[in-house]
């Protein structure tokens, strides 16, 4: 049984960041029609955690629930297309970014970026992680400890996953097709 | 992983710079590198670049309408329908107060029904706006054809101005995926929507029934041909006398002919 006070504190912090949810659900499981269940399923437990919970950022609070949620959600529906944020695999693939400053100009990138298309394909082909943090930093707009709240992981790696992120997308954009 | 590279904790000031993370000391010290340095300021170019190219392209169109709906009435209470006996409901008609006696009358209640959700979400949505009817008309002979030609069901538009519910006009919701025809009725400053329905969104049921959700009043019946939904912001009392009314001129033949 939900009581009174937990539903008017998820009516003030979930449905206001529907959009922002969904965006995360998105890229997370690479999916609309998934985002959408998962979005739903965050909603509940949110709904249900709100019951004890004292929530300080709603945004960044409801994104970790979107995010886990999405975490048990891919690996129990999804579980062969997704290798495993964190895993040992993305570890070595995380490791490997080159973090040089890089030779090129900043005019291929904004060539590039011209192109939507390219530039979510590019999106959509980073490690999870480093994914999930740039989708937290520049796509929901989260504070670096925002999304270390949120991915539950240190702020020092917040700020290393960002910035590799960054560099492997620049890499692929200013790459000639 | 190695954080003790000079190069890469150049790198991630340049991204804590670009977010606005950068405590004002550092934030000095930066600056005055990226004036001496070229390839520096090239990086910040590139890396701000990529940033610009993700926040314009990697936001997804907003959450899909039918979800936003879920998420907001997953914290919705559910509504609670109780029956309204027809001895009582024409007690309330004739302006008989009750009080005690309709709590003995709860009925068990009923898991939340997107009849009942759509219908309110549509009222509240036509309280806020400036146009709480698509058709503006007290005359039952401009909002009926308005309507029919608006949506599949035939509607029954009863007037009941004598019984101090002006007509004020009409409009359409849509629920389930189906447009039907709504009436608004005038009661003081108040409005109360009046929803015809095909009865496959009906409950089955053929009595009054009257519930509240998100604080709005609604009660329901069903006739053989349609079910009905009355919404209103008024008190529970003058909303089942409201369904009386529409119910008995409705029964008499007070409706217009179909």
């Amino acid at each position: 049984m939900i009581s009174d006070a937990a539903r008017r504190r998820y009516q003030a912090i979930v449905p206001p960041h529907v959009d922002d949810a969904y965006a995360l659900a998105r890229w997370l499981s690479g999916d609309p029609a998934d985002a959408e269940d998962i979005v739903q399923e965050a909603a509940l437990r949110a709904l249900k955690a709100l019951e004890t919970a004292n929530v300080e950022r709603p945004r960044a609070w409801f994104l970790c629930i979107v995010r886990n949620t999405a975490l048990t959600w891919m690996a129990k529906n999804r579980s062969k297309l997704l290798s495993f944020a964190g895993g040992a695999d993305e570890l070595a693939e995380i490791e490997s970014v080159d973090l040089a400053e890089g030779e090129g100009s900043p005019e291929a990138i904004l060539i590039a970026a011209e192109d939507g298309e390219r530039v979510r394909q590019a999106i959509a082909a980073l490690a999870p992680a480093l994914r999930e943090a740039l989708v937290l930093r520049d796509i929901n707009g989260l504070a670096y400890r925002e999304i270390a709240e949120a991915t539950e992981t240190p702020i020092g790696t917040v700020m290393s996953r960002l910035a590799r992120g960054r560099a492997a997308l620049a890499k692929i954009l200013e790459d000639k097709r | 992983m190695k954080d003790t590279d000079p190069r890469q904790d150049r790198l991630l000031r340049l991204n804590a710079a670009l977010d606005d993370e950068l405590d004002a000391a550092h934030r000095v010290e930066l600056e005055r590198e990226l004036e001496r340095d070229p390839q520096l300021r090239a990086s910040l170019q590139r890396l701000s670049a990529v940033r610009d190219a993700v926040r314009r392209h990697g936001a997804p169109e907003a959450a899909p309408a039918a979800l936003r709906s879920a998420v907001a009435a997953i914290g919705r209470p559910k509504a609670i329908w109780r029956r309204i006996p027809l001895s009582l409901a024409a007690a309330v008609a004739a302006g008989v107060v009750i009080g005690a006696a309709a709590q003995a009358l709860l009925f068990p209640s009923r898991a939340a029904d997107p009849v009942a959700v759509a219908m309110v979400a549509d009222f509240a949505r036509a309280e806020l706006s400036d146009r709480p009817f698509e058709v503006a008309s007290s005359d039952r002979h401009t909002v009926k054809p308005w309507l029919v030609a608006h949506a599949p069901l035939g509607v029954e538009v009863v007037d009941l101005a004598d019984n101090g519910y002006p007509l004020a006009g009409g409009r359409i919701v849509v629920v389930d995926a189906t447009p039907v025809p709504t009436l608004v009725y005038q009661r003081r400053e108040h409005w109360i929507a009046l929803t015809e329905l095909p009865l496959s969104l009906g409950d089955g049921a053929l009595e009054a029934r009257e519930g509240t959700l998100d604080g709005f009043r609604l009660v329901r019946w069903a006739d053989r041909e349609r079910a009905y939904v009355a919404v209103s912001d008024v008190d529970a009392a003058e909303l089942s006398a409201f369904a009386a009314s529409f119910r008995a001129a409705a029964g008499v033949g007070g409706g217009e002919a179909r």
